[in-house]
């Protein structure tokens, strides 16, 4: 995956074959994991903070559902199209911006679901299935992240 | 004595008591490290939320890196809590503290 253009607030990518049927995959499948409720501070909680809390994870929740629906209009508006070299991905700011979102959340959610481990050691064959498969996703969704930002 | 003499009032002033109503509070919102986030992608998300240059947000994603955590912003209630929600929304570990 490469950005083969960027003119004002529009972004296009090239991907190869292989690269397209993963991201088609890791879209339709959003998401991965349930929400995890977060603490919006660390301080004690007090009456005001509860209620923040309560708020910010109904939010979280409410942007979780839109991610979603966004994350299948990146694949049936015709976002991505077969071109000479590849797959050619056109993405608006905001879509981009989208699209982070739903990559981050996959690979958080698989993080999460490994248990949070302090450090990201590679994976080794004593790893259960679906151990294993978290990971994959989360890298899958990583190397996605840095060539959409790192470029 | 002098009776006729004119006295100045005096004038007392009295202060009102403090009450949360009347202080305007400020937070910090903090980032906190996770080792899954990647360098990359917080460095993006600071320039987006807070409209900073490279080298700045660099220096926050830095501190986070190294220092496990970074003091982003200080704000009254409402924003701070805003900047949370936008954090969060790209699975920032982010949080507001009071600053006192």
């Amino acid at each position: 995956m490469k950005l083969v253009k960027q003119r004002g607030e529009t972004w296009q990518y090239e991907l190869n074959q292989v690269e397209a049927d993963l991201l088609k995959q890791l879209l339709k499948n959003l998401p991965f994991t349930g929400n995890v409720p977060v603490k919006i501070s660390k301080a004690d909680a007090d009456p005001k903070s509860i209620e923040r809390e309560k708020l910010l994870n109904e939010s979280l929740a409410e942007h979780r559902k839109e991610l979603k629906k966004q994350a299948n209009n990146l694949i049936v508006a015709g976002k991505l199209n077969s071109g000479e070299k590849g797959h050619l991905l056109a993405l608006s700011a905001e879509e981009r911006e989208i699209l982070l979102q739903i990559l981050n959340d996959i690979r958080v959610g698989c993080w999460q679901a490994l248990g949070e481990p302090e450090t990201m050691e590679l994976h080794t064959p004593r790893d259960s299935k679906p151990a294993q498969a978290y990971q994959r996703l989360m890298d899958l969704a990583g190397y996605f992240e840095h060539h959409l930002v790192g470029t | 004595m002098d009776w006729t003499r004119k006295v100045n009032p005096v004038t007392v002033i009295k202060k009102k008591p403090k009450s949360d109503d009347n202080l305007a509070r400020t937070y910090y919102v903090i980032c906190w490290n996770d080792p899954v986030n990647l360098m990359v992608y917080v460095t993006h998300v600071f320039m987006k939320i807070f409209g900073w240059n490279k080298q700045k947000a660099e220096k926050h994603m830095m501190e986070v890196h190294e220092q496990e955590k970074s003091v982003l912003v200080r704000e009254g209630a409402e924003k701070a809590e805003f900047y949370v929600h936008q954090l969060q929304n790209y699975k920032l570990h982010a949080t507001m503290e009071p600053a006192e």
